[in-house]
């Protein structure tokens, strides 16, 4: 049937029903309406129902908010780090060429390390390529913020990309963003559409639905397509991160440029000593404490030596107006990749930057002079970095920059020639223990060298002023005469100071550090800052102890002195480099001056207060000045230990009240109403007093209009209060002004505080609240230490995250340094408190579903947790349900588990995953488990299980006597009373130990036992964990080898390696089974039984049948030729005539088929004729009938 | 990968050094104990400190050498959970609930500690005072909920007695406390008083577990609006309690009238082995912050003995001294502030002291050691007509983000 078009509906345009209609579009009816026009339709149907709505949507809300965090970014936060990933050959070096020639117009062409740029105003980017060992994979998801992700189009996924998403999700979900590449394989357009989608779809699930998937569709000239680069730019550019729980919890550096700071000297005696070595990057994550422990991955835990920050090779643009960044913003900072930075050589590093960019950077910026200066000159870069101090000052100072800078470098290439000790001696630590060495002194010399220090310290300023002079003569001579010992040490005495204590005359919040206190200070192992003991601070409290006090004008001048001396630390640490001699002519220029500037800083010392900081944290100067005033101060500062009777103070007894040994008077009246305002009784203040505040209401809501009568009600207070104002405003006009306007703001600032109360925070919920909090909290912590100077910064809140720093680690393996290799992340974590310390680690893990082996307990494995990479030996166990950590031989296929390991203490909750092994490349896919760490109990609750079997020997009723189970009394008196159980299933008890033979023991049971009976008890046996901690240390292998470490082989892997094979026990082997036939006896009925029996049951005995007798049997009847013939043709015959009938019956079947059939059909029409017959005398009966009584209804008819 | 311990020298300061060790992770060795003295080495109450924190904690190794001149000390996890201790008589319980306050809140499990010794002497915070100061700033800090608590029999009848002998009390509000304490009364907890130097005293302190410990900003301490106090004896004369509350009244009457000293005499066996009495004087502010002070009997048998008048009044001085010095947490418990604060979100706390004591002090340093934290100091001068006692100083630090590394995951 063909489809019959239905008749449209044919719409109104005119007539009632369209105007009602298109009124009806006009107004627009909201749901209000429908509400009021049909109430019913809206009313509440079901209760239940409409809860559970509003459950449902309340649910969706709150599923939505993320647990508000205290937004800790600094206000210049560090770069984002961009990791490109992606397997081999699929374009990772080329799209960062593009990306970083699209943000800085400048070509890169071996990318190797980090590279740095600035992207934008407010957005530096580094970018790292990850290369394809697993090792490295790891350690860069710990520290992406965004990861682009490279695929192959023309192959698909790879097993490296698919391992790089499970890394990140174990470590935090860092943003990723997918790249598509080589799309230009596609020749056929639906091809490629198709792909794109699939690969588009994959990456979805694996990463969220709607992640992003870039396409890079063509290559131009072996680069990207310029605008698809560009678009990626944007992206990345704008893009937003989530803060990541470990990132943000942890500082951490990725480390763009390394220096081995060994002594040269010791590496020839010694090329394998252990090499002090300064790692510079952007410090990440949260602060960083001095002197803390820190994880390098691949090579193993550090302890800090030193940090210090550097001014920013790669600033932000400062904040102009305006849209773009021009050229000479566009910095680009890549030490490790050789351009635009800094080159590595074995112990020399170059500079290589375009000459027309130099300029520029010059010109603009004081800051870059350090890189400028480092081009400048192929020299060291210690050399150069001094040069670049100088440099640093002449912007304030006002010297001559040129001037100093030429003189510098030229000193610097003298004075590198010879020695290098002294060269870096006094800013670095490392090298003052050098020094040390040098002049025969070691580190703890502070107790002994007090004496001799004493002595220094009276012709002090005399001999820094000659020590200046020689080396003024030294630098403009140009060579170095030999200094006399004595000078030398005194020399360094003086520097050490310089470097250790850096300080401000002015401010009084100075940061000297030096410490009297401690009597443990000289012990190396004493925690710190980084100068607990400077020399001068012992020089001081020296002079204090002996007693000698100058007169005035002495003290004037150690004063002068001091803060002079603590200028050049101001200077020297500001630019924290080496301490180079240019430094010195600068000495003379700012002497001038000097005393006028030290009298009046030390007598603003006097006039200030006491500084408790130092008091606190290390006494200098200042310490005696706080005992002296705080008489005045009522024991306000009482507290500096007297130095004298250290070995006192201790053993003092350890308590901590505080009983001040002068207690006020409290019986004078003025002591009295010196506390009376801390009452409530007391006074107020201006604004709390309850009358102003009264005052203040009523001015508020004093005047209204009451709208009954018409009447308008003024504030009566306010105006009398206006009045006296205005009164008291023609005497003392001008001071009252300030008053007068603070006290508006102020009332103006309760007025909205009022009205904020009254209408927004009405419905304001917990999540709101918590999330304000959050932000006050920030801004609080962003506005404490905002307007105080670096350095002393850094010692309150440690190095924040934005800096540019250095880190000294003095004993790093030498294999670092030998085979270090640039491709190679070395990122620097900071571990939390006593994370630094090993113990035992209790686990959820769950095999990962894509690895195809199961784990094995005791096998080797290496985890990735927290910053660490490491070796460990785990235990699975799964809790039953009495809570009991049962020991498994191996993980579920699909399930969590339980898992112990000896490792290092991190934070629970802390995700980790583990591999088998980090070597080489396979083709399986790598990650084996999954999971997260809950629990540091020391204590390990694992146990497996044990049977004990034992045979009973003697049988009584219930009781038996079984041996074999133990070996002596004392081990069954430990389980008596222990259920035991028989294997057909008997239960038992064990009652009391028998003395022989020893370890049986007598046992009741539910049931007697069976000779044959084996008795079991069922018991668990506590396992310990192996305690094995391994760090992969991968970085220390030779370049091109970085990816082979291997570590414990598993039990299997030996037997492989080593080709052992265990013999297997005899009887564990399969046999072919034979089995013996079975026999089976007649069955026997008695006879009697048999008699009894019925006869269907009874045994038929039948007689066997005997032979037929011959003549019973009949003859064989062999037949004559002729006869045999006739039989045949018999045969034949009626053979043919079988076939005759056959056919014949056939026939004559068909033929009465046909009858049948024919008389059938004859049967019907006869039927039919007959039906048709009745029908007609139907029908005339009836008629004949309707005829009669038609005829009867009109009466008799005439005729009849 | 050995953690790097740090070293110090002498017994003093003995409790911060352990239990920042504890809270560190870090190893400490403390050598030359007494080392120059008659009897070298550790003494009993030490030893006995040592063995409490070995209680609470699971896998630490204390090492003594044999004089007992070095101690070492390598910190396990802090377990917590139940524990009972009797505390040596030479030193208070206050000495050993001291140290811990500080760490009750970094167990594994809710601690739950009775301890049996001293409650009241001269050297030690007594258990009054830290009861009414110390767990109050710990609140303070997001230490707060369930069983939060230190016990120490307090008698009710007493408090009645004070009520009813002030007139200014309505009838309801005393049939309320009355309701109250009878619903208390229900649930006894028999905790006993012991004074120096018998002891015999019993205390339960209650903690429960925090993950973290959130940032604060104490700076504003406000107006005292109220002073309560205790006095209590122990078999001695009832009547001494009240001879203390009428010498302390009488000082403290000047400044305020809302103060309420309750006298709590204790009987049998719950007043220990050794006589003595003494008051405890808590001055509470609008801000909800306590600052107190306590004097004591001298021990029977120990110094001349002191009369209960001269008593109350030295202590009601002790107070005004202590409201002179100001700040939003006392003398004693300053150390408790700064390490909660120390161990606080990477966020900035700030709280106002009165001048650091000689202990704090030593304490900061330690932090310094343990946490690599220094504090900001900034001294508050008092303004030119300011009647609010001497100078404030307002410390100011950044957290180091401790989280209770002890708590399981689940």
């Amino acid at each position: 049937m063909p489809f019959k078009k239905q008749k449209q509906h044919q719409q109104k345009h005119s007539g009632p029903k369209a105007e009602k209609k298109k009124l009806k579009k006009q107004n627009g009816s909201t749901e209000e309406d429908e509400r009021k026009r049909n109430p019913k339709a809206f009313a509440v149907q079901s209760a239940v129902r409409m809860a559970k709505t509003f459950h449902r949507a309340q649910d969706i809300k709150t599923k939505k908010h993320h647990v508000p965090v205290v937004d800790r970014t600094p206000l210049e936060p560090p770069p984002i780090v961009i990791v490109v990933v992606g397997p081999p050959k699929v374009g990772k070096s080329t799209l960062i060429r593009c990306l970083i020639k699209n943000f800085t117009r400048q070509k890169l062409t071996d990318i190797c390390g980090p590279v740095t740029i600035v992207s934008g105003k407010k957005r530096r980017l580094t970018f790292m390529e990850c290369n394809n060992d697993i090792n490295s994979m790891i350690d860069l998801a710990k520290v992406a913020d965004l990861v682009l992700m490279l695929i192959d189009a023309s192959f698909g996924f790879e097993m490296e990309t698919f391992e790089f998403l499970n890394i990140c999700q174990v470590h935090g979900f860092p943003r990723i963003m997918g790249v598509l590449t080589h799309l230009d394989a596609f020749k056929n357009n639906k091809t490629l559409r198709k792909t794109k989608k699939n690969l588009k779809h994959r990456f979805w699930t694996e990463v969220y639905q709607g992640a992003k998937l870039f396409y890079l569709s063509g290559m131009v000239y072996g680069e990207y397509q310029n605008q698809e680069v560009k678009n990626l730019g944007r992206f990345i550019s704008v893009m937003k991160f989530r803060p990541l729980v470990w990132q943000t919890s942890h500082p951490y550096i990725l480390a763009d440029r390394i220096e081995d700071l060994t002594d040269p000297e010791r590496l020839r005696t010694d090329p394998k000593c252990d090499r002090t070595v300064s790692l510079y990057g952007y410090l990440r994550g949260t602060h960083l404490k001095n002197k803390g422990q820190v994880h390098i991955p691949g090579v193993g835990d550090f302890q800090m030596s030193d940090v210090n920050f550097l001014p920013d090779p790669c600033p932000l643009p400062g904040t102009q107006k305006k849209r773009a960044l021009n050229e000479k913003e566009r910095l680009l900072y890549a030490p490790m990749a050789g351009v635009g930075g800094v080159v590595y050589d074995k112990d020399a590093v170059y500079i290589d930057l375009p000459a027309n960019h130099v300029k520029q950077l010059q010109e603009v910026r004081p800051t870059t002079e350090l890189v400028q200066s480092l081009i400048e000159t192929h020299v060291t870069l210690d050399a150069k970095m001094a040069a670049s101090k100088v440099s640093l000052f002449s912007g304030s100072a006002g010297l001559d920059p040129t001037d100093i800078m030429q003189e510098g470098l030229r000193e610097i290439h003298v004075w590198d020639a010879h020695t290098q000790t002294q060269r870096r001696k006094v800013v670095f630590t490392g090298l003052e223990e050098e020094e040390d060495d040098v002049s025969g002194s070691s580190s703890d010399e502070d107790d002994d060298g007090s004496d001799q220090e004493n002595q220094e310290e009276e012709d002090d300023l005399s001999t820094f002023l000659k020590e200046v002079r020689d080396k003024s003569e030294k630098a403009t001579k140009g060579s170095t005469p030999p200094v006399k010992k004595r000078k030398l040490e005194e020399m360094q005495g003086e520097e050490e100071v310089i470097a250790e204590a850096p300080a401000f005359a002015d401010s009084e919040d100075e940061l000297e550090r030096g410490e009297a206190d401690s009597e443990g200070e000289g012990e190396a192992e004493r925690a710190g800052d980084s100068g607990h003991c400077s020399k001068e601070s012992e020089e001081d409290s020296d002079d204090e102890e002996d007693g000698d006090e100058d007169d005035e004008s002495m003290e004037e001048e150690i004063g002068a002195d001091d803060s002079d001396e603590e200028e050049e630390q101001g200077k020297y640490h500001s630019g924290l480099f080496t301490f180079s001699l240019c430094s010195i002519l600068w000495t003379f220029k700012w002497k001038e001056g000097l005393q006028q500037k030290a009298s009046a800083a030390f007598l603003r010392h006097q006039e200030a207060a006491p500084n408790l900081r130092k008091l606190v944290y290390g006494s200098v100067v200042e310490a005696e000045d706080s005992e002296e005033e705080e008489e005045e101060l009522g024991g306000l500062f009482r507290v500096n230990r007297p130095q004298k009777s250290k070995k006192v103070q201790a053993d003092a007894l350890d308590c901590s009240h505080f009983n001040p040994d002068i207690s006020h008077n409290w019986e004078l009246e003025e002591m009295l109403n010196s506390i009376r305002d801390c009452f409530v009784t007391g006074q107020w203040e201006e604004g709390q007093d309850a009358a102003t505040l009264l005052k203040e209401d009523e001015e508020l809501y004093g005047d209204f209009e009451d709208l009954e009568t018409g009447k308008v009600h003024k504030g009566t207070t306010g105006e009398q209060d206006q009045a006296e104002v205005r009164d008291s405003e023609y005497s003392v006009k001008m001071d009252d002004e300030e008053v007068q306007k603070n006290k508006r703001l102020e009332k103006k600032r309760r007025l909205k505080e009022r009205f904020d109360t009254e209408y927004d925070d009405g419905d304001a919920t917990y999540f709101d609240d918590l999330k304000e909090e959050m932000q006050k909290q920030a801004e609080l912590n962003r506005a404490e230490f905002e307007d105080m100077d670096d350095e002393s910064r850094v010692q309150y809140e440690g190095f924040r995250p934005g800096m540019y720093v250095r880190l000294e680690i003095s004993s790093l393996p030498c294999e670092f340094v030998t085979n270090f290799d640039p491709h190679y992340p070395v990122i620097i974590g900071g571990l939390g408190t006593s994370e630094g310390n090993v113990g035992y680690l209790q686990m959820r893990l769950k095999k990962h579903r894509w690895y195809e082996r199961i784990l094995k307990t005791r096998d080797p494995l290496i985890l990735s947790l927290g910053w660490r990479r490491f070796q460990t030996i785990p235990l699975y166990h799964i809790e039953d349900h009495n809570g009991r950590h049962r020991l498994l031989k191996y993980t579920p296929q699909h399930m969590h588990c339980g898992a112990s390991i000896w490792g290092p203490i991190t934070p629970q909750g802390t995700g980790f995953l583990a591999v088998q092994s980090v070597s080489g490349v396979k083709a399986n896919f790598r990650i084996a488990a999954t999971g997260v760490v809950l629990d540091l109990d020391k204590s390990v609750t694992i146990v497996k299980k044990l049977k004990l079997i034992g045979y009973p020997y003697k049988i009584f009723q219930n009781t038996c006597f079984i041996k074999g189970m133990f070996n002596t009394v004392l081990e069954v008196a430990k389980f008596e009373g222990a259920s035991i159980r028989t294997v057909s299933g008997v239960r038992g008890q064990i009652k009391k130990a028998l003395s022989t033979p020893p370890g049986a023991f007598r046992a009741t049971f539910e049931d007697r036992l069976l000779m044959s009976d084996i008795v079991f008890l069922r018991s668990w046996y506590p396992v310990s964990i192996p305690q094995l901690y391994n760090p992969v240390t991968s970085l220390l292998l030779p370049v091109g080898q970085k990816d082979s470490w291997s570590g414990m082989r598993t039990v299997g892997q030996l037997k492989h390696d080593l080709g052992v094979r265990n013999k297997p026990s005899i009887d564990s082997l399969y046999k072919p089974i034979t089995r013996a036939p079975r026999h089976f006896n007649p069955l026997h009925i008695p006879k009697e039984l048999q008699k009894a029996l019925p006869f269907k049951s009874k045994p038929k005995l039948l007689q066997p049948k005997g032979k037929v007798p011959r003549d019973l049997k009949r003859a064989s009847v062999i037949r004559e030729p002729h006869e045999r013939k006739v039989a045949e043709l018999l045969r034949a015959l009626s053979t043919v005539h079988h076939y005759k009938k056959k056919v014949a019956q056939r026939a004559h079947h068909a033929k009465h088929k046909e009858f049948l059939q024919q008389k059938e059909k004859d049967e019907e029409a006869k039927m039919k004729r007959m039906k048709d017959a009745r029908k007609k005398l139907y029908r005339i009966m009836g008629q004949k009938d309707q005829k009669k009584q038609r005829s009867s209804l009109k009466g008799t008819p005439q005729d009849d | 990968m050995a953690s790097h311990g740090l070293t110090y020298e002498g017994c003093n300061f003995l409790r911060q050094r352990l239990v920042l060790s504890a809270l560190s992770g870090k190893r400490v060795k403390i050598k030359n104990i007494r080392s120059k003295d008659d009897e070298p080495g550790l003494r009993d109450f030490e030893a006995n400190f040592i063995r409490l924190l070995d209680k609470l904690t699971n896998g630490s190794t204390i090492e003594i050498n044999q004089t007992g001149t070095v101690l070492v000390y390598q910190p396990g996890l802090l377990y917590g959970g139940t524990v009972e201790h009797d505390c040596n008589p030479q030193r208070s319980i206050g000495y050993y609930l001291e140290a811990l306050l500080m760490l009750g809140p970094f167990m594994k499990s809710p601690l739950k500690a009775t301890l049996r010794g001293v409650t009241n002497d001269l050297t030690d915070p007594t258990v009054d005072l830290l009861k009414s100061t110390a767990l109050p700033v710990m609140k303070k800090f997001g230490i707060d909920g369930e069983g939060f608590d230190i016990k120490v029999r307090t008698s009710w009848y007493s408090v009645f007695v004070e009520m009813q002998s002030n007139p200014g009390m309505d009838k309801v509000a005393m049939h309320v406390i009355l309701y109250l304490n009878l619903s208390l009364v229900l649930h006894p907890q028999v905790v006993k008083r012991g004074m120096a130097p018998g002891g015999g005293g019993e205390v339960v302190f209650t903690c429960p577990v925090r993950k973290t410990v959130r940032p604060v900003q104490l700076t504003d301490p406000g107006k005292i609006k109220r002073i309560r106090g205790v006095a209590y004896s122990v078999r001695v004369s009832p009547q001494m309690g009240n001879r203390i509350v009428e010498s302390a009244r009488g000082i403290l009457n000047q400044f305020l009238p809302d103060i309420y000293i309750y006298t709590d005499h204790m009987k049998g066996a719950n007043s220990g082995k050794s006589p003595g009495f003494g008051l405890t004087l808590v001055a509470e502010t609008l801000n909800g912050y306590f600052l107190s002070a306590e004097m004591l009997s001298t021990p029977q048998g120990q110094g001349d003995p002191i009369l209960p008048e001269d008593l109350g009044r030295n202590c009601a001085k002790l107070l005004l001294e202590e409201i002179y010095r100001g700040g939003c947490v006392d003398s004693s418990n300053q150390s408790l502030a700064l390490l909660l604060m120390t161990l606080g979100q990477q966020d900035v706390s700030k709280v106002l002291l009165g001048p650091l004591s000689p202990y704090t002090i030593e304490f900061l340093r330690h932090i310094r050691d343990f946490f690599q934290i220094m504090f900001k100091i900034e001294v508050q001068k008092p303004l030119e007509d300011e009647r609010k006692g001497g100078d404030k100083v307002l410390m100011t630090c950044v957290g180091v983000g401790y989280s209770n590394i002890s708590k399981t995951l689940k």
